[in-house]
């Protein structure tokens, strides 16, 4: 340490202050920084042919990209097999390729992909540890958003031939779905080109909230949105006889955020669950995807209509568009067309989105507390581009005290005649009970009640009025041979229209509140699965085990049948997967793989229509999850040049030593753990430190370069009023 | 017009003057050389290395700097060097009963080729260690380019050498990696490591 003692400190630091633009807390160059262009391209004879684009956001320092699905998994419309990602370098300029990503996780449906950057732009492989820290953007909450909030987008506007782009736009709507908890879609009224898709949208805190989405159904016809950029059929000439690359329209909505977290907290820790006990093969033959039984209701009641109207009155601030349907995938897409006394009302619309839903079921799409005008409203479905039904409803006029129905729960009557259970899934027995309210009736009306068992009618039962005005009231069913395993449906009417709805799931066997379909959970660690059947049961398990295995029986549940496994650890969500149930109606030893699990407690839950039946926890190693270093969002960005005093000319390949807080640069000793970053300079001297330097911090640099006197300084910091510093500094011969 | 030429008179010193130059003389060749002697012992200054866990210690070059927390035991670099920096890295590897040092080798080929630009195998021989064992190595190069991927990197051409050698029931790998341009020079810097590498 004498040495550098010893040697003269010549030091400049130049800090170079670069504010963000419209410096209101957001950080628009750290988010054009983290912004990605994506190419989805596909190998054919030792060439790379481009078949979709998307832009694509980094959300940590070691490569993860989240972007939209229909852009890198593998569809007819995108057969690519290979993803590339091009990098910011410069913010004024296009993009640069530099890497080759892998989809780590995705959900087809959601329309949301977290890519993991795995290669060089050549193909190697990048070694663990050896890709060097990336610009990340924090991941925020679309919990936070609100109508009317400002939002920054960014994104590629075009096809990477132009740099990074932001647009600023308002919320506009909420649109829901049965999707999970808060809105299914952002409307909002900014022009975000197509190719933006899959890029970010950040709040006015500069968290990424929401992901700006098109599902574009170009790709084998030639449109606006699609373009044909390459000789796809070797013929010597770029026309139209070539595949061109489909970009859709501008985009008008945004997936929120809150829906990815789990696959993006599953992919930051590595998290890939594996269901290892295959289906029973179900070959189905591929109908076309259908919609049936469109109608309206003002609000939504555990995923069905809490009751069914045909006009709204003034001031209405929530409806809702239900519908069966069949036949859907992830690849489908879908768009909901909403006029208003003939004009386009683009608030309340849905534009061309990817399907979320599965094969089929109950599904709406609608809004609340947002105005809606009065008018006579016409909401259109339009499934891949082809209307597949529509339904009209008067919105204004005074409230009507019409007769009606509403709010169906299910269960099972109890010694008192009270109605016990949880709403929605029964179990297997002799008689399901229905309650409901009322409202508005007269004693002589004709209602009736039609029980279905999988869409086909199982019991009817029609009578006049006789219970007053207002209230609730508690109808049964026994069908014959008694309640089977599966899905029911209850329609009341009111003189021959239907007043109110509702499906309920039979399964599993009496258990108290909740019917007993899972079970005897248990985990056991192992290499493979033959091992895992064999190994000792237990909560416990060491660190750094092959693979946590998770295993349990079921009972009494019809295929077909909607169930939800969740993953969660240290009690966040990071797998979620709702699947219709494919294997035999009764059974044991379901299992299922988590790979490499880190230090963390591992709690497998198991639902059906959201009600969670049966969990167990399991702990490996310390139980918590180790802390990444690297996940520090905030900080100084710290850039430079070194130059030579005499030839006032770059110094390539010199390393920058950054000290971390708690060493001064006499007490380095050349050990690791005293340095906070490394940075190398470039062919002219430039260098980077990619890792931001915490705020109101002290550090030290130490350079050595040989042919040079050493250079020290110490206890320097940067301000939150100083995100960018651009230094240089200055060598001396010696 | 005559001219008178002659010599002046010789000055003559004193012998205190005499030693006073003799003196300075000395003083400045004792400078010279405590200067060249404090450059040297800063240069050759050797910082020590050892890991119990592991059962091996080193002497490395001061100022080198020295990293744990990668896939080997520990790593110095030289970064004061420009240009690519000569690294000495030492890792272990389980072996089996039948493992051959070529396995390895071979093993530790088949992974680079996957990482390492341009990755290729030059040849192999073996090397005499500090008690007079031989062992096997191997010698390769490949491209490097190490810095940012949002500046312009440099590419190195990196000349390499495995010294691999079978000890109680584990490989001892010894790799050596430097920039083609000085990596006979720094040859002379692993031989030195590799003498006073304890394990």
């Amino acid at each position: 340490m004498n040495h550098l003692r010893q040697s003269a400190i010549i030091f400049f630091l130049l800090p170079c202050l670069v504010f963000a633009q419209g410096s209101a807390g957001i950080d628009i160059d750290r988010i054009k920084r983290a912004t990605v262009f994506i190419y989805f391209a596909k190998s054919v004879n030792n060439d790379l042919i481009v078949k979709c684009v998307s832009s694509g956001t980094l959300i940590s320092a070691d490569g993860l990209i989240v972007t939209n699905a229909h852009s890198v998994l593998h569809s007819r419309q995108c057969d690519g097999d290979q993803i590339i990602v091009s990098l910011n370098v410069d913010l004024s300029e296009q993009p640069i390729p530099k890497y080759r990503a892998e989809v780590f996780n995705a959900d087809a449906g959601l329309d949301v992909a977290v890519l993991r950057i795995a290669r060089e732009l050549d193909g190697r492989l990048i070694a663990a540890g050896e890709l060097p820290i990336l610009p990340f953007v924090e991941v925020g909450s679309s919990s936070e958003v609100s109508i009317d909030d400002n939002l920054i987008f960014s994104g590629y506007p075009d096809f990477g031939n132009g740099p990074v782009a932001t647009k600023r736009g308002t919320v506009t709507a909420f649109i829901a779905e049965p999707i999970g908890r808060g809105p299914a879609w952002f409307k909002t009224r900014a022009e975000i080109p197509g190719t933006m898709s899959g890029g970010g949208a950040y709040s006015s805190a500069g968290r990424l909230i929401g992901i700006p989405t098109n599902a574009p159904l170009g790709g084998l016809v030639a449109s606006a949105s699609c373009r044909f950029i390459a000789d796809t059929n070797d013929d010597g000439l770029v026309n139209s006889s070539d595949v061109c690359v489909p970009t859709g329209e501008f985009i008008s909505t945004v997936r929120p955020i809150d829906h990815s977290l789990s696959l993006i907290r599953g992919a930051r820790h590595n998290l890939k669950v594996d269901i290892v006990s295959s289906p029973i093969d179900v070959a189905r033959p591929l109908n076309p995807p259908q919609a049936s039984r469109f109608l309206f209701a003002p609000s939504v009641a555990d995923g069905t209509p809490s009751t069914v109207v045909g006009s709204m009155p003034n001031n209405t601030k929530s409806l809702y568009l239900f519908f069966d349907y069949d036949n859907m995938t992830a690849d489908t897409v879908y768009e909901l067309r909403v006029t208003r006394d003939g004009i386009p009302e683009t608030t309340f619309s849905l534009p061309p989105v990817r399907w979320s839903g599965g094969e089929s079921g109950l599904w709406y799409i609608g809004s609340r507390e947002q105005s809606w005008a009065n008018g006579a409203y016409e909401f259109t479905l339009l499934v891949n581009g082809t209307s597949v039904g529509s339904q009209r409803i008067i919105v204004g006029g005074a409230a009507e005290n019409r007769p009606q129905f509403s709010d169906i729960v299910f269960g099972t009557l109890d010694q008192s005649g009270a109605l016990v259970g949880n709403g929605s899934i029964l179990p297997l027995g002799d008689i399901a009970s229905a309650r409901f309210l009322f409202a508005n009736m007269r004693d002589g009306l004709q209602w009736s009640a039609i029980w279905y068992y999988r869409s086909v009618e199982v019991a009817r039962t029609a009578d006049v009025w006789s219970d007053g005005s207002r209230g609730a009231k508690v109808i049964r069913v026994a069908p014959n041979g008694g309640l089977l395993p599966g899905q029911y449906r209850m329609e009341l009417y009111i003189e021959g229209a239907l007043s109110a709805t509702s499906d309920f799931i039979v399964a599993g066997r009496q258990a108290g509140p909740l019917p007993e379909i899972f079970g005897n959970i248990r985990h056991t660690a192992a290499g493979s699965l033959s091992a895992a059947r064999l190994a000792p049961v237990s909560s416990t398990f060491p660190s750094a085990i092959p693979a946590l295995y998770a295993q349990f029986d079921w009972r009494q549940i019809a295929a077909g049948t909607p169930w939800t496994l969740r993953w969660l650890v240290d009690d966040q969500i990071f797998f979620q997967s709702t699947n219709p149930w494919l294997t035999v109606e009764s059974g044991s030893d379901f299992t299922v793989t988590l790979p490499d699990p880190p230090d963390g407690s591992y709690k497998l839950q198991l639902l059906v229509n959201n009600l969670k039946l049966a969990e167990q926890e399991a702990v490996v190693g310390i139980g918590q999850l180790p802390i990444d270093r690297l996940a520090q969002y905030e900080g100084a960005i710290l850039s430079g040049k070194v130059i030579d005093a005499a030839a006032r000319r770059g110094i390539p390949s010199v390393t920058i030593v950054l000290i971390s807080e708690v060493y001064a640069a006499s007490e380095f000793e050349w050990r690791e753990d005293q340095v906070f970053a490394l940075a190398t300079t470039d062919r002219n001297g430039n260098f980077q430190f990619a890792r931001p330097l915490a705020f109101d911090t002290f550090y030290s640099i130490v350079i050595e370069a040989d042919g040079y006197i050493p250079h020290a300084a110490d206890r320097f910091r940067f301000t939150i009023d100083e995100p960018y510093a651009d230094i240089e500094i200055v060598m001396v011969r010696g | 017009m005559e001219f008178d030429t002659g010599r002046s008179p010789a000055i003559q010193i004193t012998p205190r003057q005499r030693w006073s130059i003799a003196i300075t003389y000395i003083v400045i060749v004792c400078g010279f050389a405590l200067g060249v002697n404090q450059r040297d012992s800063a240069l050759n200054q050797s910082s020590r290395y050892s890991n119990l866990e592991a059962g091996i210690a080193a002497l490395y070059p001061a100022r080198w700097f020295l990293e744990e927390s990668g896939s080997y035991v520990f790593r110095v670099r030289d970064m004061a060097h420009l240009g690519f920096k000569t690294v000495i890295e030492v890792s272990t590897s389980p072996v089996g009963p039948d493992t051959t040092e070529r396995n390895i080798l071979d093993q530790l080929s088949l992974r680079r080729a996957q990482v390492l630009t341009d990755y290729t195998v030059l040849g192999y021989d073996t090397y005499r260690l500090a008690d007079d064992s031989a062992a096997a190595t191997m010698s390769y190069s490949y491209v490097s380019r190490d810095t940012s991927p949002f500046l312009e990197g440099v590419s190195s051409i990196v000349n390499a050498m495995d010294i691999l050698t079978i000890r109680r029931g584990q490989a001892l790998i010894i790799s050596f990696r430097a920039d083609k341009s000085v990596y006979q020079a720094e040859l002379e810097t692993l031989r030195w490591f590799v003498q006073n590498l304890e394990f």
